[in-house]
């Protein structure tokens, strides 16, 4: 035990001067609450904000009422943008095009085809699209409710069957992009903050030829793993909780109520958070430990080690394209994790017996590794390595 | 006390092939003496002294220090021993008195026994200056006296030097001579290796003269001139080991 906190003592030491390391791992810390902010700030504006679209119309001397209606929901036609407007409108070059026997068919009830040309794959079009589409839309709709009502007839017989829509999705559902954001980015955190501590300890002792020292010192690898591992794994939740504690903090300043959303990471959630990525933060540390103990030198177990960073960043993405998730995954690490960050986030009730097993699962892992990794530096190879 | 008893020892090299270090080195290194190792580059002197701390494991044959097998409890024969090995460096973050504290703290010492342990050892090597610098930017010979005092801070029975000679200047070198030659004195069992001849000559009780991975021959220094038959220690080195390899290194 004696054995075990002075070589604890001498990591955290270690690991606590090397400012440069440590920056390298709080600045991941750092960015999260100004991404969030940013990122959520230009989602709202874009969600609740209807700024003027200019469209490239054509023929719109045959349809006059459709381009008043068109002008009083803030759409105008390219001409009567200014500059700054003007160049972006003309690249994104929406065109509408009206037929010149508009009038005609209006008058005789025929249907009138009116093009809306656009690059339907460019995101940024999706919404001034949408909102064009809705607008001709309504246009044609009242002009259909006025002829059946000069018919004499209801128009609401068009509409036998009317959907009345009822979300009993949680009210901080609605905040989904912040919290999906937010998980990834606390399990990135998870990984990338003790990263260069673990490499450090382990392929940057090798590198300094002080490992082979400390190998034929009358302590077991064992120890010499676990305070390593105990180290990073320090420095990763440090990472986390500062991650967290900053990102509740900012989430104040970002009015979600705007678009009905709401969200709040309250100390209950930042406690249950930390309790989930405890493991994680152990089972990280481990891998990489794991990994750049067999490489050869920094570099080495630098790339090798950017390697593993993929893990939390590619699981939880494919998470979301699987609709139907097997039962397994709410077991497995880093996926379990994340998919109850899901459900927390979404203001569900954290479902415990997920949550142990996925602990279980990842702590037993970390155990192996640990093992394996234990065993291995007892090995001759390890010295070879060395010389 | 050490002793190694038919040690062989070979490497899988690149293509396969066996690259044979040791091949039956057989010798003993007494309490209360200093037994030198030579021999030229490559002869072995390294994988004999890494088999010893238990680093590498010997095809054939056993290392015992104190009487305990090293292939069989590594960890308590490594406790008596004090290593200063072939490569080594600092950690340079931490100052040299807190590297010492380390290792001091990894054998085992504590509180009070420990504190005196560590100023003890620093007054004997006369690094008072250095104790509490980060060591970073030490020089050579500066990083030498840290690992050699992290190395014997905890007054092993036996201390197995690799070259600890290496860089130091003629000073730092009368320290460590005068540092042995006391704890000779005290009945400890010291081993080192050297490529400098007027050392072993002044220094050891025993050589011991390592070639292709044998023993070439033992005695002390002028025995092993008279068996040549040269009077000096270097000419009879290079008869010995019956070439002129490894004289310039």
């Amino acid at each position: 035990m004696m054995q075990f906190k002075a070589l604890l003592i001498k990591e955290l030491k270690e690991a606590f001067r090397d400012k440069r390391a440590l920056m390298v791992a709080m600045t991941m810390a750092l960015m999260a609450p100004i991404m969030i902010m940013v990122l959520s700030k230009t989602m709202i504006k874009e969600m609740i904000e209807t700024p003027p679209i200019y469209l490239n119309i054509s023929g719109g001397e045959f349809a006059p009422k459709l381009i008043k209606q068109l002008k009083d929901n803030n759409i105008f036609s390219l001409e009567e943008a200014d500059n700054k407007d003007k160049g972006v409108w003309k690249e994104r070059n929406v065109g509408l095009i009206i037929p010149e026997d508009f009038a005609q068919n209006m008058m005789e009830g025929k249907v009138i085809e009116v093009v809306l040309r656009a690059d339907y794959s460019e995101k940024a079009l999706n919404s001034p699209l949408r909102r064009v589409k809705t607008e001709i839309r309504m246009y044609a709709q009242s002009i259909g409710a006025k002829r059946l009502i000069v018919r004499g007839i209801d128009p609401r017989i068009l509409q036998p069957i009317k959907i009345a829509e009822q979300d009993t999705a949680k009210p901080s559902s609605n905040a989904v992009f912040i919290s999906m954001m937010l998980g990834l980015y606390v399990l990135m955190a998870a990984f990338m903050s003790g990263l260069s501590v673990a490499i450090d300890s382990s392929a940057g002792e090798r590198e300094r030829n002080v490992l082979e020292m400390l190998l034929c010192q009358p302590v077991s690898t064992l120890k010499i793993v676990c305070a390593k591992l105990c180290c990073a794994s320090a420095i990763s939740i440090l990472g986390v909780i500062l991650t967290l504690v900053l990102t509740s903090f900012s989430v104040g300043f970002v009015d979600l109520t705007k678009i009905g959303a709401t969200f709040n990471l309250d100390a209950y959630m930042v406690i249950i958070i930390v309790l989930m990525l405890l493991p994680i933060s152990f089972f990280a540390s481990a891998l990489q430990l794991f990994v750049s103990f067999q490489a050869k030198s920094f570099k080495e177990a630098q790339s090798t080690v950017s390697m593993i960073i993929m893990l939390p960043a590619m699981i939880p993405v494919a998470l979301m394209f699987i609709d139907n998730k097997p039962k397994w995954l709410d077991w497995l690490p880093v996926s379990g994790q994340s998919l109850l960050m899901d459900d927390l986030f979404k203001g569900l009730p954290v479902n415990w017996a997920a949550y142990a097993a996925t602990a279980a699962v990842t702590i037993a892992i970390t155990v192996v590794l640990v093992a394996i990794l234990s065993y291995r530096l007892k090995s001759e190879k390890v010295v070879l390595a060395l010389s | 006390m050490i002793e190694v008893n038919n040690l062989h020892k070979s490497f899988s090299g690149a293509k396969k092939q066996q690259v044979k270090a040791l091949k039956g080195l057989s010798f003993q290194a007494k309490d209360g003496e200093i037994t030198g190792i030579l021999g030229p580059n490559g002869a072995g002197k390294t994988t004999c002294l890494r088999t010893l701390y238990g680093l590498l494991k010997a095809d054939e044959g056993s290392a015992i220090i104190d009487g305990i097998k090293v292939t069989e409890n590594p960890l308590e024969a490594r406790a008596k021993l004090g290593i200063f090995p072939d490569k080594f460096g600092l950690y340079e973050r931490l100052t040299a008195y807190e590297q010492i504290d380390y290792f001091a703290s990894i054998h085992g010492l504590q509180g009070n026994e420990k504190h005196q342990a560590i100023e003890s050892i620093i007054q004997d090597l006369e690094m008072e200056e250095l104790a509490h610098r980060k060591t970073q930017g030490f020089s050579q010979g500066q990083r030498m006296k840290v690992t050699l005092a992290q190395a014997l801070v905890h007054k092993p029975q036996n201390f197995v030097l690799d070259e600890p000679t290496r860089g130091l200047d003629v000073m730092s070198t009368r320290v460590l001579r005068n540092f042995l030659a006391k704890y000779k004195e005290k009945g400890h069992c010291i081993l080192f290796s050297s490529h400098v001849m007027q050392e072993v000559a002044a220094l050891c009780d025993r050589v011991i003269i390592v070639a292709g991975g044998k023993l070439a021959a033992e005695g002390t220094p002028q025995e092993l001139c008279d068996l040549a038959g040269e009077p000096l220690l270097e000419d009879a080195f290079v008869k010995l080991i019956g070439s002129d390899e490894g004289v310039a290194a």
